[in-house]
């Protein structure tokens, strides 16, 4: 018992350990087949990679395709806005006082004198109380009249266009006399 | 331990890491060389040739002018000037990947078409300019065309591909209703600024703020989203009136009619309100249409009504009655001896506008005859300084609040300069000078129980935000008192129903209350013009309640020589007055008349 002790307890030449295989040995029969990567996995990947750069591609695709349609509502809105303006020019001068005042007076109208004021409390009339006559206290035709250039620029817009244009200025028109009246004013019914 | 097993994919891996290092490290290397090391070169290059980045102002609209229910008087719009680049003609032609859908020959005659010429001069003034100049780029055609015909040029260029056809835009202003109000809105100069009238005065409100747009854009002119930045541009303010433009239209029309028929070199008609001091109408022949100011000679282009003095005459006969009645010195029944001409202490000579013998006059008969020899003595009774602080209360030698561009202040001489002649003459408005719109301004002090509030023409200037500013409030002084201007009130309405024109002036429904005055002219020389004379009325209705004061002058009237010539074109101001703000005719009837004479 002592020597083996001894022999135990001297420093043995420190041997590679090879450890009892518990397990039993055994001989290698076939390679452990390796095992395929999956497929899934790497469709999955580049699946994903290939949607972020297709969102990617399509979220600049938008942006870029909004300016483009901006820019077309833009010019639209351009093109619409100097449609108005150039109908509002052919209507220039046409609502100013010196027009009216022609057209109304090629219609017969007169500027009358001094009103009679109809007081409803008590359905008195005050005021001239002679009805007017049909003198016209200004003439707008006649020599007094006050100017407006853009009355009497003449049109230079072409023949061939201005169908695109609305009215044509300018009209030559004799003066429209109201149908005459033969059996009295119409009357509305009123309850 | 690397075994033959493991050997294999190991080194796949890192030969695939290697050569994404590789890759990797080019871009590294290209970058730096782009960034860091030539940066400078392709910053510079960008700036040169690339020519991505631009900076364009975006210029702001100038403000309209309207009058008070809102009619645009003034507003600024766009027009086009065409014009050419003749050497291109020939390269647009011969394009073969885009040729235009008209060659020169036909476009010519489209485009010649559109502008009011013939084509054959508007191809020979390319063949000269093209003679003259090869390679001319630049061949005017035609300034201020509008928006139609703007718009068919755009379609014959950008559709048809005339790209030798360019057209700028350019801003100006349009006055809709023409020469209505035009002396009051004034014009703008060759560089758009304003020149005379509100477009003057009010130029401040009127002006637009530019504003500006920074931005790449990509070749085909689109552009570049995220690196555009925009200043808005601020919209000049619109500026309202108190001017009424269809009454302004009448009252022009009107004064013209007249002017003429009485042969009279000009006329104007101001119309004030009586409550709040606000001119309604400043009406005047010869007026300036601001869209063709050439057609007036340029001493009309200003407002005479604010700018053309004369001495009053009789119209200040009602002041210095006022003077003397509020002074207490005297009351409408005081009565003065007078004949038509009188001599007096000092060698002053005094003549009636007509022969009569010697009257016993009441101060009302002495208006209502308008006597310049009873006002003479009727002066007499204050100090000259007195009548000298009552002109001056009044608002003679002062410009009225409203400052207009040119407006003169009339002149008025402190009492001790005045002479023998003048110490009388003073009496009946002679011997210092006024506008029109102080006379209006006087009446107005009447027609308000004595209180003079200050004229305006300007209501308020609204911004582009729509953020109001109103005008200060016109200032107040009770200049004579209350029960003084009622005798004056009373003295006027008689003196338009018993004195000479009564029946020409006659409203009828209405109580009116006016007084005629004559000037002479001077004729430049120091002297007067003989035989020709300003003429003016002044008046305001309802007498019981006055609502508006009307002045009508008339330059050098030839085929009546007196204030008579003007009576017509007061009436019909006046009843149009009346009609356009509804006034209530009157019911009571007048006080019992003043007598004459005592």
């Amino acid at each position: 018992m002592s020597a083996r002790n001894a022999a135990v307890a001297l420093p043995q030449p420190h041997e590679t350990p090879r450890e009892a295989p518990q397990r039993g040995l055994r001989v290698v029969e076939a390679p452990r087949s390796r095992r395929r990567p999956r497929l899934a996995y790497a469709l999955v990947a580049l699946a994903g990679a290939a949607l972020i750069a297709i969102a990617q591609i399509g979220l600049t695709l938008a942006t870029t395709h909004d300016s483009f349609v901006l820019a077309d509502l833009k010019s639209e809105q351009r093109s619409l806005r100097l449609e108005t303006q150039a109908l509002q020019e052919q209507l220039a001068g046409a609502s100013s006082p010196q027009a009216l005042a022609v057209k109304a007076s090629e219609l017969g109208m007169v500027v009358a004198g001094s009103a009679s004021y109809l007081r409803l409390s008590d359905g008195t009339v005050v005021g001239a109380g002679t009805s007017a006559d049909w003198t016209s206290t200004v003439d707008p035709t006649g020599s007094g009249a006050v100017a407006n250039e853009l009355l009497t620029q003449k049109p230079t817009v072409t023949e061939q266009t201005s169908s695109a244009a609305s009215a044509d200025e300018k009209p030559v028109q004799e003066p429209d006399t109201p149908p005459a009246l033969t059996d009295g004013l119409p009357v509305p019914s009123t309850h | 331990m690397t075994t033959r097993a493991t050997r294999g994919p190991r080194r796949r891996t890192v030969v695939a890491l290697a050569v994404v290092l590789a890759v990797l490290g080019a871009f590294v290397f290209r970058l730096v060389d782009i960034q860091v090391v030539n940066a400078d070169d392709h910053v510079q290059d960008s700036l040169t040739t690339g020519n991505l980045g631009h900076t364009t102002p975006i210029a702001g609209n100038r403000g309209s002018i309207v009058d008070s229910d809102g009619t645009v008087l003034a507003a600024s719009t766009l027009v086009y000037d065409v014009q050419l680049s003749p050497s291109l003609i020939e390269d647009v032609d011969a394009s073969k990947n885009n040729p235009p859908e008209y060659l020169w020959a036909e476009a010519s005659d489209k485009i010649a078409a559109v502008l009011g010429m013939t084509g054959d001069e508007l191809r020979a003034d390319v063949a000269a300019d093209l003679e003259r100049d090869p390679d001319s780029q630049y061949l005017f055609l035609k300034k201020g065309v509008d928006t139609a015909q703007y718009l068919e040029l755009k379609e014959l260029r950008d559709d048809s591909g005339l790209a030798y056809l360019a057209m700028k835009s350019r801003s100006v202003r349009v006055y809709p209703n023409g020469a209505v109000a035009g002396n009051i809105v004034g014009f703008l100069n060759g560089a758009g600024e304003g020149q005379y009238g509100i477009e003057r005065m009010q130029a401040e409100c009127l002006a637009p703020t530019d504003g500006e747009r920074t931005y790449r854009q990509s070749k085909d002119g689109v552009v570049i989203p995220g690196s555009e930045t925009v200043t808005d541009a601020v919209n000049g303010g619109t500026v309202t009136l108190t001017i009424n433009s269809d009454l302004n239209w009448y009252l022009q029309q009107m004064i013209a009619e007249e002017a003429q028929r009485q042969g009279a070199e000009s006329g104007t008609v101001t119309v004030v309100e009586v409550a709040t001091g606000k001119i309604r109408a400043a009406a005047e022949w010869p007026s300036v249409d601001p869209n063709d100011i050439d057609a007036t000679p340029s001493q009309y282009w200003t407002s005479q009504i604010f700018s053309k003095t004369f001495e009053p005459g009789s119209t200040f006969k009602a002041v210095t009655a006022a003077t003397i009645i509020n002074e207490g010195a005297a009351d409408w029944s005081t009565s003065v001896t007078a004949e038509s001409r009188e001599y007096f202490s000092n060698g002053a000579e005094i003549n009636d506008p007509f022969f009569h013998p010697k009257y016993t006059y009441t101060l009302a008969g002495a208006l209502i005859d308008s006597s310049n020899v009873a006002l003479s003595k009727y002066g007499t009774m204050v100090k000259p300084e007195v009548r000298y602080d009552y002109l001056d209360a009044f608002g003679v030698g002062h410009k009225t609040a409203i400052d207009f561009y040119g407006e003169e202040s009339g002149t008025l001489h402190p009492a001790s300069e005045w002479d023998n002649q003048s110490l009388y003459t003073t009496t009946f408005g002679q011997h210092f000078t006024i506008t029109a719109a102080q006379l209006a301004s006087t009446y107005q002090t009447f027609a308000n129980d004595g209180e003079r509030i200050d004229l305006s023409l300007v209501e308020s200037c609204t911004n582009a935000d729509g953020t109001v500013v109103e005008q200060a409030e016109p200032e107040h002084e009770q200049v004579i008192s209350e029960s003084t201007a009622a005798q004056v009130q009373r003295m006027l309405e008689n003196v338009a129903v018993q004195g000479g024109l009564s029946e020409r002036i006659e409203i009828p429904g209405y109580r009116i209350a006016t007084k005629t005055g004559t000037a002479q002219t001077p004729d430049g020389k120091g002297g007067y013009k003989s035989g020709v004379y300003d003429v003016s009325i002044v008046g305001y209705a309802p007498a019981e309640d006055p609502q508006y004061v009307v002045v009508v002058t008339m330059d050098e009237p030839t085929k009546m020589r007196t204030s008579a010539a003007t009576a017509t074109a007061f009436q019909k101001a006046m009843t149009q007055v009346l009609k356009t703000y509804r006034v209530t005719p009157s019911t009571e009837p007048m006080d019992e008349l003043l007598p004459k004479f005592k």
